[in-house]
C-alpha cells in the first residue's frame, strides 16, 4: 500500500516542481533517493507582516521563523535566524492556514477499496478508511490553497456507515506526507448509499440492496452500532474464558465501530435540519460523540432546537441560488419557502455561531472550491462575526479532530501552515497572495508575464461581416484588472477580465454595440513587437451565436496616460482572486452567490414552518374557551346535541351540553347555525413523512420506523388541518409483508417532529397480504413470497424465530450464561408483535389473505389491531367480529387493481351491522381532506344511522389506534381535538371553520383568506429582491433542502389513480402505471397511490 | 310498467329487499324501450335550463321529453308515476372519462383506452366501449347516466365518443360515435404543480419540439386533404382520413392543456389552424379567462377534488376554481378525472365547488347542461327541455348530497336497472350474515 501511495504521489509531486518557488526541505526520510539529493533551504523569515496568530489575536507587525515544516517562533520581536531566507512581507497579512473541515473523496477505479467483508450489509463499511484511497491531485489542491486552505478532512462518499476520514494537507508532497491523520471520524448517513465505491446497490443502482429508503438507513445504523456492542461483549466473554462460549467470528467491520462506541466521533450527514435531529436521537440511543454535517443550510429555522443538541455542527457555505423567478409563470411556480430560503441561507453559519453552537466551515457541497472564501465572505457580510468565521476554519476544526497541538494557530511548535493575504481575510477585496504548507510557499497565481494596461484600437469584423472598431482601455487597481470598451459616447465595462500569462479574456454584453447576447473576447499580447510596430493584441471574439471573428488590437496609449474615467467606472463585483486564469468559465454560481445587492439582510423572519404558511409561533391555548349555540355531534353516548355547549380547560374537554355556565374569564364563540364534531381521524396515512414510504427491500422490514422520518413541514399537514383532520396514523407502506413501524400523529403544524406524536398511542407495525408483496405486477421478480402460499408461510417462520428470539433473552436476563444475544432490531420488532405489544395494521383485500391471516395469527395468540383497506371485509365480517380486529376500508374505491375487484361501497355498512368497529381512511393526502363526506357513504350505501356514520371517521379509528379513551368523542376528559363547521359535517357543503388540537385553534378560515393577501406579497417581493439583485437563477443549486422533494411520499406498491396535485387529468395517471421496479425512478411527476 | 314502476317506488324504502329479491333470478338487463308516455308527477323539477319547479310534472314519451312544467296536460294513455317529496334532474353527464374502456386499472387486459403510436386521429373508442363492463350499472346507479369516453396515450389519442350508460351494444349506447379529437398538449414548465419542478424544470426544449411535431402533424394531414381533393393518385390513409372533419371545422379538438403557457399555446394554435378546441384538464384556466372567451373555448376541468397546483397555493384552489371561471364568464363543465370506476363520484366534484362558492345550480349545470353543450349534444341532453331525450334521474333529495338516494333513472324514456355488481354482492352477503343471525339491521331500512 505504502508503494503505491508513493507511486500515486510521484506525478503531482513531479508536475508542481514548476510552480514551487521552495522545494521541500530535506529531513530524514525510509524511501532512498532518486538520482540526487534535494536539500533545498528549510529555514524561512517572514517579516514585517501582519500576524493573525488565531482568532481575535493580532500581532500589528511581526516576525515568523520556519525551519523544517514547523513554525520555530512568532511575535513582534524575534530574532531572525541567520540561515533563514527572508520574506518581507510588509503591508500583508499572514494568518493560520484554513482547514476545509468536511470533503469527500471517492476511490478511483485503481484504488477501490476491498469490496466484500463478512458483514451481512455492504453498505456498512467502517473499515474503510479514505486516507487508504485518496490520491493526491495538483489540480486539487492548488484550488484549496487559492482559498487559503492548508488542510482538509477528506471522508469516504459510498455506503451507510461510510468509513473513516482523514486529514490531509494541500501541500503537493508525496502522500506519506500529505496525510495527516487516517482516521480523524466515522461517517454515517441516514439515506441511503448515493453510489460510488462499488459496493452497495442504492437506489438508481441496478439491484435494490437494503437499504433502499431513509428509513432503513437510519435502522441499518442502529443495527451496526447494536452489532459492534454486542460484538465486543461475546469477544469478552470468550477472551475471559467464560465456560460455554466458543470462539466468535472474526468481523472487521464490527472491530472497526470499536471506538465510536468508546467517544470517537462519529459524524453525521444532515441533508435538513431534521435529520440533525434524527441524527442526535441516534447518538443518544448509543452514547456517540456525534457532530452534525449540515447539508441543507435550513438549521437557522430551528436554532433552539438545534442549539439544545450541544454538538458541532460541521457548515458549507455553499448557499443556494435564485430560483429563476424570469417570467410570470415561472415565478409563480416559485414558492415563498424557496424564495426565503435563498434571502435566508447565508445568514445561516453567523445564526448559529451567534446561537452559541459550535461550527466549523467546510467546502462541502460547492460545486467549485474556488467559490469558498467568497461565501465565507458573504457569511460574514450576513452576520457571521469574523472571528468566529476564523475560529470555524483554524481552531474548532483542528480541535474536533484532536489536532490542535499542530493546526489551527500560528504559534511556535505547530505546523507551518499559513495563509499569506493582501488585508483582512474577510475584505471582498483581499486576495490571498500565498499559502505556506509544512514550510513550503506556494504562490496562489503567478505573476502576469505582461501588462494589459493601456488604451487599445481594437479592429474586427462585426457578424454582418462590416469592418468596425472599438477602443479598449485596461487598467489596474491593485491586484484586479478592469477595462471597458469604448465607441463615441457608448461605454461598456467588460466583465470576467482575465489575464493569465500572456492571455486576456473578457465578456460584454454586446446590446449597447448592436450585438446580440454576451460576447466572449479573448487575445493574446503581443507586447514586445518588432522594429517600430506598437505592442498589440491579435485574438477573436465569439459572438452569441456562436460564431466567431479575428481582432487586432493595436496599443494607443500606455498606463501613464490613462484616463481617470476608468477609475470611476463601476466594475465587475468584486471576485476576489476567484477564478483568475485558472479555469474558463467560472459558474454562473459564483456571481449569483457574490452579488453585493444580496447582502441585505434576510426579509422575513423565520416562522414554523418555513414558507408560505408558517406561524410566528405556536397558537396559545386559552384558558378556557366554550363553543355556543352549536349543533354538537359528540360521538358518544349524547348523540347529536342540538343548540348545545362544548367547554374546553387546559387542553381537555371539560362539559359538553346545553346550559353550561361559562368559567369566568372564558373565551366565548359563538357557534350560531354551526356544527362541531371531533376532529377527524385518518386511520391510514402516509403524509408527513420524509424517509420514502416503503422500506421495500427485503419481505420482512420491522425494524424501520416511520416515527425516526416525521416531516413536520410537509404542506399536507396544513391542508388536512383545513380539513378538519386533527389525528393521522402515518403508516409504512405495502411493499413488502411484514413492513415497517406506524406513527400516529397529531396534525400539531408548526411543532417538531416529536412533538408532532401522539404519545399515548401504542406502537404498531404494518403488514400486507397480496398482490403487492407478492410482486404481481413485476414479471421477473424472485423475491419470496411470490404467491399467498408464501405469505402465509413467511409470517409463520417470522413469528416462530421471534418467540424464539424473545426466549434467548429471557433465558439471557435470567442467568446470563453463555454467549450474550444480539439485539436484532427487526427480531425485537417481531416479537412485540407477536406478544402483543405492538399492534398490527394489515393492508388486505381478498377474503382468503384476511382470513389466513387471522388465522395463523390465532395460532399464536395475537389479535390483529386492523386491516386497512379490507375491501372485502364484508365477506368474512362475522370472522373479524369474533377475532376482534378492526376494518379501516375506503369508502367506495374499487376496480382499480384485480384484488379490488369484488370491492363494494356498502363494506363499511356491513362490517358495522355485523359488530366490526369500522373506521374509513383517505390513504391519500388529498382523501384526507375530505373524510367527513367519506363518512356519509356509509348513509348512502347501507344506511348506517348519521351519528354512527361520523364515528368512522373519529370515535372510530380513534379505537383501533388504540387512542379512544383520549380522542374520537367530544366527551369530559378528552383532548380538545374539535372542528367547527359551517354544515352538518356529512353534508357536501360542509366547509371546516376552526380546527383545534389539545384546545388550541392550529386552523381558521378566517385566517387563511386573510393570509393569502400576505402570501402573495410575500412571493412578490421576494421575486422583486431576485430580479434586482441580479443573481444568476435557476442554477442546479437553487434547490433547497426539503428531502419531501427527494422520498416518495405516498405509497407506490400498487396503483390506485387518484386525482392529486400531481395529476393532470386522466391522460396523465393512465400513462404512468408503473411497478415496484419502477419506484427507483423517484422524479416521477405522476404518481399512483397505494390501496 | 306501470306495475314496475309503482313497484319501484313502492319500494324505495326496502330497496335490499327488492335486490335482494332480484339478485337470485333477475340479471341486470337494459332497460325496456319506453312504449306509453310517463308523466312524473308531484316532485320537485330540476330543468337546469330554468329555475326548480315545485310540484311540477316531467311528461316524456318515446323516449324524448314532450313537457316540462307546473301545469301539463297529462294525456290519458300516460302512466303517472307520484314522485311526491322527490327531485327530478337531468341525467349526470362526466364529460370526460374511459368509461366502458377500462375495466379493473391494474390488469392490463382489461384496458382499451390507447393505440401504438404517438398520433392515432383515426383511432376510435367507441367500437372498444364494453357494454357488459360492470363500472357502467355502477355509474348509473347514482345519476350519471351519460360520459363522453376518451382514449388516451400520444400526442393524438383519438377519437373520443358520448355514451348512454345502458345497451346491448355499444351502437345502442352511443349518443356520439365521434365525439371530437383528443390531444395530449405537451408539458411546459414553470406554473404550478410541484411534480413538474421535479422533472428539471419540465425541458422547454422538449416541449417545443413536441408542439412541433404537432404543428407537422396537423400541416400533413392539411396536405393530405388537398392531395385527395385534388383527385389525384395520393393513396389512401386512415391516420390523415381520421383528421379531416376536424380540419373542415366539423369535429372539435378536446386539447388536454394544464398550465397557464399550455392553454395559452394550445388555445393560439386552435386559432390558427382555425379548428374548434376544448381544453381539458384546465387547471390554471382560471389565468387564460380572456383568451379563453375571445377564442369562445370552454374548458372541461378534471376533477375539482385534488391538491392544489402548488406549495404555496391555497388549500382551496381547486375547490374555488369553478366558481372564478363562472365569474369570468368562461364556458366550463366538471369531469371526474379519476378513471372509470369512481365516474360515480361525479356529482361530489360539483358538489365541492358548490362548498366553496358556486351556486348549487350552476353545480348541476356544470355537470348537465354545460357539459352536453361542450360536448355537442346539448339538443339531446343536459336539461330537461321538451324536445330533448328522456335521461332523468329521480332522487330523495338534492343530488349533490352524498346522502342522497338515486331511486329511479331513465335514459332515452327506458326505465334503467339501477342494480350493480356491487347491490348483488351486497344482497348476497346480507344473506350470509341474516343465516348466521349476526346482522344488525340498518334501522333506518
Amino acid at each position: 500500500m505504502i508503494r503505491s501511495r508513493l507511486q500515486r504521489g510521484v506525478l503531482p509531486a513531479l508536475a508542481i516542481c514548476v510552480a514551487l518557488t521552495v522545494a521541500a526541505q530535506a529531513q530524514d526520510q525510509t524511501t532512498p533517493p532518486e538520482g540526487l539529493r534535494e536539500n533545498n533551504p528549510a529555514a524561512h523569515a517572514l517579516i514585517n507582516a501582519r500576524i493573525v496568530t488565531g482568532p481575535g489575536q493580532l500581532i500589528e507587525s511581526g516576525t515568523v521563523v520556519i525551519r523544517d515544516g514547523l513554525i520555530k517562533a512568532v511575535g513582534a520581536d524575534v530574532q531572525i535566524p541567520a540561515d533563514a531566507r527572508v520574506w518581507d512581507l510588509e503591508g500583508k497579512t499572514i494568518y493560520p492556514g484554513l482547514i476545509d473541515a468536511f470533503s469527500e473523496v471517492s476511490p478511483s477505479e485503481e484504488a477501490t477499496p476491498a469490496a466484500e467483508t463478512n458483514y451481512w450489509n455492504p453498505n456498512v463499511r467502517p473499515d474503510i478508511q479514505a486516507s487508504s484511497y485518496y490520491v493526491s491531485n495538483s489540480s486539487t489542491n492548488s484550488d484549496y490553497r487559492s482559498q487559503g486552505v492548508t488542510a482538509r478532512m477528506i471522508a469516504p462518499s459510498a455506503g451507510v456507515v461510510r468509513g473513516q476520514s482523514g486529514v490531509v494537507t494541500t501541500g503537493d508532497d508525496d502522500l506519506a506526507k500529505a496525510i495527516l491523520n487516517d482516521s480523524v471520524a466515522l461517517h454515517a448517513q441516514l439515506t441511503p448509499n448515493r453510489g460510488g465505491g462499488g459496493f452497495g446497490g442504492g437506489r438508481g443502482g441496478g439491484q435494490r440492496t437494503y437499504p433502499s429508503s431513509p428509513m432503513g438507513a437510519m435502522t441499518l445504523v442502529r443495527q451496526a452500532f447494536y452489532d459492534a456492542k454486542w460484538y465486543a461483549q461475546v469477544w469478552e466473554a470468550y477472551n475471559a474464558g467464560q465456560e460455554g462460549v466458543s470462539r466468535p467470528e472474526r468481523t472487521e467491520v464490527l472491530e472497526a465501530m470499536q471506538p465510536y462506541l468508546n467517544g470517537s466521533m462519529v459524524v453525521f450527514d444532515a441533508p435538513s435540519y431534521l435529520y440533525a435531529l434524527r441524527a442526535d436521537q441516534v447518538a443518544r440511543e448509543f452514547g456517540l460523540n456525534a457532530a452534525i454535517l449540515s447539508e441543507g443550510g435550513d438549521e437557522y429555522r430551528r436554532l433552539d432546537a438545534m442549539k439544545e443538541l450541544g454538538r458541532l455542527f460541521i457548515v458549507s457555505v455553499n448557499f443556494p441560488d435564485a430560483p429563476d423567478v424570469s417570467t410570470p409563470e415561472k415565478a409563480a411556480g416559485v414558492t415563498v419557502e424557496r424564495m426565503m430560503h435563498w434571502d435566508t441561507a447565508p445568514e445561516n453559519p453567523g445564526r448559529l455561531a451567534s446561537a452559541g453552537i459550535p461550527i466549523a466551515l467546510s467546502t462541502n457541497g460547492l460545486s467549485d472550491v474556488g467559490d469558498f472564501l467568497d461565501n465565507v465572505r458573504k457569511a460574514v457580510a450576513r452576520g457571521l462575526d469574523a472571528d468566529q468565521a476564523l475560529a470555524a476554519m483554524t481552531t474548532v476544526p483542528a480541535e474536533a479532530f484532536g489536532m490542535s497541538d499542530r493546526l489551527g494557530n500560528v504559534a511556535a511548535g505547530m505546523s507551518a501552515n499559513l495563509v499569506v493575504t493582501s488585508g483582512d481575510l474577510f475584505d471582498n477585496d483581499t486576495d490571498v497572495l500565498e499559502t505556506w504548507v509544512d514550510g513550503t510557499r506556494y504562490e496562489v497565481e503567478s505573476t502576469p508575464a505582461v501588462k494589459a494596461t493601456g488604451e487599445w484600437e481594437i479592429a474586427f469584423n462585426a457578424p454582418g461581416g462590416e469592418s468596425q472598431s472599438l477602443k479598449l482601455v485596461v487598467s489596474e487597481n491593485g491586484s484586479r484588472t478592469s477595462a471597458k470598451l469604448d465607441r463615441g459616447e457608448t461605454s461598456v465595462n467588460l466583465r470576467n477580465v482575465s489575464l493569465s500569462e500572456s492571455v486576456f479574456t473578457a465578456t460584454f454584453t454586446g446590446e449597447d454595440f448592436g450585438y446580440d447576447g454576451v460576447v466572449l473576447m479573448s487575445a493574446t499580447l503581443d507586447m514586445a513587437p518588432d522594429g517600430d510596430e506598437k505592442p498589440a493584441m491579435l485574438g477573436t471574439f465569439v459572438w452569441a451565436d456562436g460564431h466567431r471573428s479575428s481582432l487586432t488590437a493595436e496599443q494607443i496609449a500606455t498606463s501613464e496616460t490613462t484616463p481617470a474615467s476608468l477609475e470611476a467606472a463601476p466594475q465587475d463585483p468584486p471576485q476576489g482572486r476567484r477564478g483568475r486564469g485558472r479555469r474558463g468559465n467560472r459558474g454562473q454560481n459564483a456571481e449569483g452567490a457574490n452579488d453585493s445587492n444580496s447582502n441585505l439582510p434576510a426579509m422575513y423572519p423565520v416562522n414554523y414552518p418555513y414558507g408560505a404558511f408558517g406561524r410566528s409561533e405556536q397558537p396559545q391555548p386559552p384558558a378556557a374557551v366554550m363553543f355556543t349555540n352549536a349543533t354538537v355531534w359528540t360521538c358518544g353516548p349524547e348523540g347529536i346535541l342540538e343548540n348545545a355547549s362544548v367547554l374546553v380547560e387546559n387542553g381537555r374537554i371539560s362539559a359538553v351540553g346545553k346550559d353550561l355556565q361559562a368559567p369566568e374569564g372564558c373565551v366565548t364563540i359563538d357557534c350560531t347555525g354551526k356544527h362541531i364534531s371531533p376532529g377527524i381521524i385518518d386511520c391510514h396515512s402516509h403524509s408527513a413523512t420524509d424517509g420514502g414510504v416503503n422500506e421495500g427491500s427485503q419481505s420482512i422490514t420491522a425494524e424501520v420506523r416511520i416515527g425516526d422520518f416525521i416531516n413536520c413541514d410537509d404542506v399536507n399537514i396544513y391542508r388536512q388541518l383545513a380539513g378538519g383532520v386533527t389525528a393521522a396514523n402515518v403508516l409504512h407502506g405495502s411493499a413488502n409483508t411484514i413492513g415497517g413501524q406506524n406513527q400516529v400523529i397529531k396534525m400539531r403544524w408548526g411543532m417538531l417532529p416529536e412533538e408532532m406524536k401522539f404519545s399515548q398511542a401504542p406502537e404498531g407495525v404494518k403488514f400486507a397480504l397480496g398482490e403487492n408483496v407478492t410482486r404481481k405486477r413485476s414479471q421477473d421478480s424472485t423475491r419470496y413470497p411470490r404467491s399467498r402460499m408464501g405469505v402465509e408461510q413467511l409470517v409463520r417462520d417470522a413469528f416462530t424465530a421471534a418467540k424464539a428470539y424473545r426466549k434467548r433473552w429471557e433465558e439471557w436476563n435470567a442467568n446470563q450464561q453463555g454467549t450474550p444475544p444480539r439485539v436484532d432490531l427487526e427480531l425485537k420488532a417481531l416479537a412485540e408483535i407477536v406478544f402483543g405489544e405492538r399492534l398490527i395494521h394489515g393492508h388486505s383485500y381478498r377474503q382468503d389473505d384476511i382470513l389466513a391471516l387471522m388465522r395463523t395469527c390465532e395460532d399464536y395468540g395475537v389479535t390483529i389491531a386492523t386491516f386497512q383497506h379490507i375491501l372485502e371485509g364484508y365477506k368474512v365480517a362475522e370472522t373479524m367480529a369474533e377475532h376482534g380486529v378492526g376494518g379501516s376500508s375506503f369508502s367506495d374505491w374499487w376496480a382499480y387493481k384485480w384484488e379490488a375487484y369484488d370491492a363494494i361501497p356498502h363494506n363499511g355498512a356491513i362490517m358495522h351491522n355485523v359488530g366490526v368497529v369500522v373506521s374509513f381512511n383517505s390513504d391519500s393526502a388529498e382523501l384526507a381532506r375530505r373524510l367527513n363526506t367519506e363518512a356519509a357513504k356509509a348513509v348512502k350505501y347501507g344506511g348506517v344511522p348519521e351519528a354512527e356514520a361520523l364515528k368512522f371517521v373519529t370515535l372510530n379509528p380513534a379505537i383501533q389506534l388504540g387512542v379512544g379513551d383520549y380522542v374520537g368523542s367530544l366527551e369530559p376528559g378528552k383532548h380538545a381535538d374539535l372542528v367547527v363547521w359551517n354544515h352538518s359535517p356529512l353534508s357536501s357543503y360542509a366547509v371546516a371553520q376552526q380546527t383545534w388540537i389539545d384546545g388550541r385553534k392550529y386552523f381558521d378560515r378566517e385566517d387563511d383568506l386573510a393570509k393569502r393577501e400576505q402570501v402573495r406579497e410575500m412571493h412578490a417581493a421576494l421575486v422583486q429582491r431576485i430580479l434586482s439583485s441580479g443573481a444568476t437563477m435557476g442554477g442546479n443549486n437553487a434547490a433547497g433542502p426539503n428531502p419531501d422533494t427527494i422520498w416518495e411520499t405516498d405509497d407506490y406498491s400498487c396503483q390506485h389513480a387518484h386525482a392529486d396535485g400531481d395529476y393532470f387529468g386522466i391522460m396523465g395517471h393512465l400513462d404512468d402505471v408503473f411497478d415496484l421496479h419502477g419506484h427507483e425512478d423517484h422524479d416521477h411527476a405522476d404518481h399512483n397511490h397505494d390501496h | 310498467m306501470l306495475r314496475k314502476l309503482q313497484r319501484a317506488v313502492a319500494a324505495l324504502a326496502v330497496v335490499c329487499l327488492l335486490g335482494s329479491a332480484a339478485w337470485a333470478n333477475n340479471p341486470i338487463i337494459p332497460g325496456k324501450p319506453q312504449d306509453q308516455p310517463i308523466a312524473l308527477v308531484g316532485g320537485t323539477v330540476h330543468p337546469v335550463d330554468g329555475p326548480a319547479i315545485a310540484g311540477g310534472v316531467v311528461l316524456f314519451d318515446k323516449g324524448k321529453i314532450v313537457a316540462v312544467g307546473k301545469d301539463v296536460q297529462i294525456p290519458a294513455d300516460a302512466e303517472r308515476v307520484d314522485v311526491s317529496g322527490k327531485h327530478v334532474f337531468p341525467g349526470l353527464i362526466d364529460p370526460y372519462t374511459n368509461i366502458g374502456l377500462e375495466e379493473v386499472g391494474a390488469a392490463a387486459a382489461t384496458i382499451d383506452t390507447q393505440e401504438v403510436g404517438d398520433a392515432n386521429p383515426s383511432a376510435k373508442a367507441i367500437v372498444a366501449v364494453n357494454a357488459e363492463s360492470t363500472v357502467i350499472p355502477v355509474t348509473r346507479a347514482n345519476g350519471v347516466l351519460s360520459a363522453l369516453t376518451a382514449p388516451s396515450g400520444g400526442t393524438i389519442a383519438g377519437l373520443s365518443a358520448v355514451i348512454n350508460m345502458d345497451g346491448w351494444t355499444w351502437e345502442d349506447m352511443a349518443v356520439e360515435q365521434v365525439a371530437g379529437m383528443h390531444v395530449s398538449w405537451p408539458r411546459s414548465g414553470g406554473g404550478g404543480g410541484r411534480g413538474r419542478g421535479r422533472r428539471g424544470g419540465g425541458g422547454g426544449g422538449n416541449s417545443g419540439e413536441a408542439v412541433q411535431r404537432i404543428r407537422e402533424t396537423f400541416a400533413t394531414a392539411r396536405a393530405y386533404m388537398k392531395a385527395r381533393e385534388a383527385g389525384g393518385d395520393q393513396p389512401f390513409d386512415s391516420k390523415w382520413e381520421g383528421m379531416i372533419p376536424v380540419l373542415q371545422g366539423n369535429l372539435p379538438v378536446f386539447i388536454s392543456a394544464n398550465s397557464e403557457s399550455e392553454i395559452s399555446n394550445a388555445v393560439a394554435f386552435a386559432d390558427q389552424e382555425n379548428i374548434k378546441c376544448v381544453i381539458v384538464g384546465g387547471r390554471e384556466a382560471d389565468k387564460c379567462t380572456e383568451l379563453l372567451k375571445r377564442n369562445d373555448v370552454p374548458v372541461i376541468l378534471s376533477g375539482v377534488q385534488r391538491l392544489p397546483n402548488g406549495q404555496d397555493s391555497p388549500y382551496d384552489e381547486a375547490f374555488t376554481l369553478p366558481k372564478r371561471l363562472q365569474d369570468a364568464g368562461v364556458k366550463y363543465a366538471i369531469s371526474s378525472a379519476e378513471g372509470a370506476a369512481n365516474v360515480r363520484n361525479l356529482p361530489y366534484h360539483a358538489a365541492t365547488a358548490a362548498a366553496y362558492g358556486l351556486s348549487q345550480e350552476d353545480a348541476v349545470k356544470s355537470i348537465t347542461l354545460n357539459a352536453a353543450e361542450i360536448l355537442g349534444v346539448g339538443d339531446r341532453l343536459g336539461s330537461l327541455t321538451a324536445n330533448k331525450d328522456a335521461t332523468l334521474v329521480i332522487t330523495d333529495g338534492d343530488i349533490l348530497e352524498v346522502t342522497t338516494q338515486v331511486e329511479m333513472a331513465f335514459i332515452r324514456g327506458a326505465m334503467v336497472d339501477l342494480q350493480s355488481k356491487h347491490t348483488l354482492l351486497y344482497d348476497k352477503y346480507l344473506e350470509k350474515y341474516r343465516r348466521l343471525g349476526v346482522l344488525n339491521e340498518p334501522e333506518q331500512q
